[in-house]
C-alpha cells in the first residue's frame, strides 16, 4: 500500500527506512529546538540522567522567547541558565531575548527544509509542516532524551487528508480557514492524527499563511500538519540556507486515509471566523458576535504576527484610529518582522493610529507580559488558544480572530467584520 | 524523579468534566516558578481551586474525553504528581499529556464512560497493570484496554529519566 506523507517523512529518520501508521519506530532527529523550558525544567533533567554532553551541539536550536525580555527575576534566572547552557554545550544555534518568537526565527534561520524532522519542546512546533516537515511539540523529558542520544519513539500518526480549492475572499484570511477546520474537527478531532492539506489553495498560499494553518492543526488534537512544498517555500529554503540539500517529498497516490475532507471556498464562500471563549473549536461567522465590545485587541504571536498579517492591520488601519475604548498591541512574530514592518511603514501607522507596539515576545499571547488581561476584560486575538485564564486571568475572555478581524474591532471598539472597513 | 511503583492505588475521586485543557491544570503564568511544590499550589486553580488544599496522597483524577489538550507543558502531569495524585482515568487523553504523564512515571488509564459511574469522592481501587478500577460505594467493575508494553516499562522503571538509566547501565 501506498505511503502518506508522515509514513515517508519518518521512515527516511528510521534505521530499516520503514514507518507504517500505527507502528512504534525509533527514528533521528534533525532539528531540535527548545526554549525557556531548557532551563526551567530540561537541565535538571539532564543532571538526573547523568547526561554531561549532548549529542550534537549543531542540531540544536536554543531562543529565549517567551518572557522576552526578562519579565520578572526568575524568567531572569531561566534565560541565564539557557545561555550558560548554549556556551557549555557550544551550540551553534541561539537565539536570546532579541530575536523573537521560536516558531518564527526557526524557519528564518534556515533550520527547516522538506523531509526534516524537527521537534520543539511546545506543542506549536507543528508549524514547519509547512515546510514540507514533519514537525510536533514534545515536553521536557522527550526534549531531555533527544539532548542525550539523538533519537526518539514515535508512534507513526494515521492521516487525514484535508483537499482545500477555491479562493479566499477579500479581508478572509489562512486564520479563518483553519478556525473553521478546527471547529468542524473539535478539538480532539484529529488527536494523535496526522492532518495532510492539499489542494490548489494550499499550493498556492504564502509561506506566512501556511504557517498560520500548520501552527492551528495542535488545537485539533493533531500531531503535525503536514504540506507539500509549492514554489514560495522552495523559493524561502533556497534563500534561507543555499547550501542545503534536500528533495521534496510527496504521498504516494494510493495512501491510505483514515478521512477524506473536500472544502470548496468557490461554492461555499468562507465568512470571517471568530472563535468564542474558550475554546479555539468555537468558531462562528463574525456575523455571529458583530457589535460585541471588547477591551483590548492582540495582533502577535507565531500564528499571526507575520509581515502579511501587521501588512493587513496597517492598511485598516491607516488613517484610522484604535477606538478609545481599546487599546491595541501589536507584537511582531520576529525582529525581522519588526525591522520588516518598520521600512514598510507599518509601524509609523500602528502608532499615529494609537496602537502599543512592542518587541517580539510570547507575550500577552501566554499571559506573560505585555498585555496580561485583567478580570472581566475581554480581548479579541490573533493567536491560537482561548482558553479560559490562558492571557491572563481567570475570568476574562479570549476571542481568537484574524488579524484584520482584530484590527477591524479595534477601531470600532466592538468585534466587527474587516470587510466594511475596506 | 517520582518512583511509581505500580501496585493497585486506593483513593478517593476528583472529577471532572470534557476537555480540560492545560491551562485548567497549570496556567502558563505559573510555569516560570521552578520549584515544583510552589507551582502545584497552583494546580486546577482555575476549575478547582481548593484542589491543592485538600487533594491526599494516591487521590485520583477522572475525567471525561480529551483530558489534558493544549499546550504541551510536562508541568501538567508534574504538578499533579507532585501532589500525591495516584493515577489519571479518562474517557481518552490529548496526546502530549499522554505520553508526558508516562515519561514522569504518573499512571493514565483510558476508561470508557468513566465519568458515568463515578461520582466526585467515591473511593476507587485501580489496577493500572489490569486497566481495572473497582468503585467501592457501588461494586462497580469498569474496565479499559491495558496499557502497552512499552508503557508499562516506562511506568515500572519509575518515567522515562529512570528507564533511560535502567537501559543504560543494563548495555555497559
Ligand atoms: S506565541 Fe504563543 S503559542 Fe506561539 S510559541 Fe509563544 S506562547 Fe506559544
Amino acid at each position: 500500500m501506498g505511503k502518506t506523507l508522515a509514513e515517508k517523512m519518518l521512515a527516511t529518520h528510521t534505521e530499516k527506512g520503514k514507518a507504517s501508521a500505527g507502528e512504534i519506530v525509533d527514528a533521528s532527529i534533525d532539528l531540535l529546538m527548545v526554549h525557556e523550558v531548557l532551563g526551567s525544567r530540561i537541565i535538571p533533567i539532564l543532571k538526573e540522567m547523568g547526561v554531561k554532553k549532548i549529542w550534537d551541539p549543531t542540531k540544536v536550536l536554543v531562543v529565549n522567547d517567551h518572557w522576552a525580555p526578562a519579565s520578572d527575576t526568575q524568567s531572569a534566572e531561566i534565560h541565564i541558565r539557557n545561555r550558560q547552557f548554549v556556551k557549555e554545550q557550544g551550540i551553534t544555534h541561539f537565539c536570546d531575548v532579541n530575536c523573537g518568537i521560536c516558531h518564527q526565527v526557526l524557519p528564518e534561520m534556515g533550520l527547516v527544509k522538506p523531509g526534516d524532522l524537527v521537534i520543539g519542546s511546545d506543542s506549536h512546533s507543528t508549524t514547519y509542516g509547512a515546510f514540507n516537515a514533519f514537525s510536533t511539540g514534545l515536553a521536557a523529558t522527550d526534549s531531555a532524551l533527544i539532548l542525550a542520544t539523538g533519537k526518539c519513539w514515535f508512534r507513526v500518526p494515521e492521516s487525514m487528508k484535508i483537499r482545500i480549492k477555491g479562493q479566499l475572499p477579500e479581508m478572509v484570511m489562512s486564520k479563518d480557514l483553519i478556525l473553521k477546520i478546527v471547529s468542524d474537527l473539535g478539538v480532539n478531532g484529529a488527536n494523535y492524527r496526522s492532518i495532510e492539506f492539499h489542494g490548489p489553495t494550499v499550493e498556492s498560499m504564502s509561506v506566512a499563511s501556511r504557517m498560520t494553518m500548520c501552527n492551528m492543526t495542535v488545537e485539533a488534537g493533531a500531531k503535525c500538519g503536514l504540506m507539500m512544498a509549492n514554489d514560495a517555500v522552495k523559493e524561502w529554503v533556497t534563500t534561507r540556507n543555499p547550501s542545503a540539500q534536500w528533495t521534496p517529498v510527496a504521498p504516494d497516490k494510493d495512501a491510505h486515509y483514515v478521512a477524506d475532507i473536500d472544502i470548496d471556498l468557490d461554492a461555499e464562500p468562507l465568512d470571517p471566523i471568530v472563535a468564542l471563549p474558550h475554546s479555539p473549536a468555537n468558531g462562528k461567522p463574525v456575523s455571529e458576535v458583530e457589535g460585541l465590545h471588547v477591551d483590548q485587541a492582540f495582533i502577535g504571536s507565531c500564528t499571526n504576527g507575520r509581515l502579511e498579517d501587521l501588512e493587513i492591520a496597517a492598511r485598516i488601519l491607516k488613517g484610522r484610529k484604535v477606538h478609545q475604548d481599546v487599546r491595541l498591541i501589536i507584537t511582531p512574530a520576529s525582529q525581522e518582522t519588526y525591522v520588516d514592518a518598520l521600512r514598510a511603514g507599518y509601524i509609523d501607522t500602528f502608532l499615529s493610529a494609537g496602537a502599543v507596539f512592542t518587541n517580539s515576545t510570547c507575550g500577552a499571547c501566554i499571559g506573560g507580559h505585555l498585555g496580561v488581561l485583567g478580570p472581566g476584560e475581554i480581548c479579541i486575538s490573533s493567536t491560537n488558544r482561548n482558553f479560559r485564564g490562558r492571557m491572563g486571568h481567570p475570568d476574562s475572555k479570549v476571542y481568537l480572530a484574524s488579524p484584520a478581524t482584530v484590527a477591524a474591532t479595534a477601531v470600532k471598539g466592538v468585534i466587527t467584520d474587516p470587510r466594511r472597513l475596506i | 524523579m517520582m518512583s511509581t511503583s505500580l501496585k493497585p492505588v486506593r483513593g478517593r475521586a476528583w472529577l471532572f468534566g470534557d476537555n480540560v485543557d492545560t491551562d485548567q491544570i497549570i496556567q502558563g503564568r505559573y510555569l516560570t516558578l521552578l520549584d515544583y511544590s510552589e507551582m502545584a499550589k497552583h494546580a486546577f486553580e482555575i476549575p478547582r481551586p481548593e484542589f491543592s488544599r485538600n487533594v491526599r496522597k494516591n487521590d485520583i483524577v477522572v475525567a471525561g474525553n480529551n483530558f489534558g489538550g493544549g499546550s504541551s507543558r510536562e508541568e501538567a502531569p508534574r504538578v499533579l504528581s507532585q501532589l500525591g495524585v495516584g493515577c489519571v482515568l479518562a474517557q481518552s487523553f490529548a496526546r502530549l499529556f499522554y505520553r508526558n504523564a508516562i515519561n514522569i512515571g504518573l499512571p493514565v488509564l483510558m476508561i470508557p464512560n468513566v465519568t458515568h459511574s463515578v461520582n466526585d469522592g467515591m473511593t476507587l481501587d485501580v489496577n493500572i497493570i489490569k486497566s481495572a478500577v473497582i468503585i467501592k460505594e457501588t461494586g462497580e467493575t469498569l474496565s479499559g484496554q491495558p496499557l502497552s508494553r512499552m508503557v508499562l516499562d516506562i511506568l515500572q522503571a519509575g518515567g522515562a529519566v529512570a528507564w533511560f538509566r535502567k537501559v543504560k547501565e543494563s548495555r555497559k
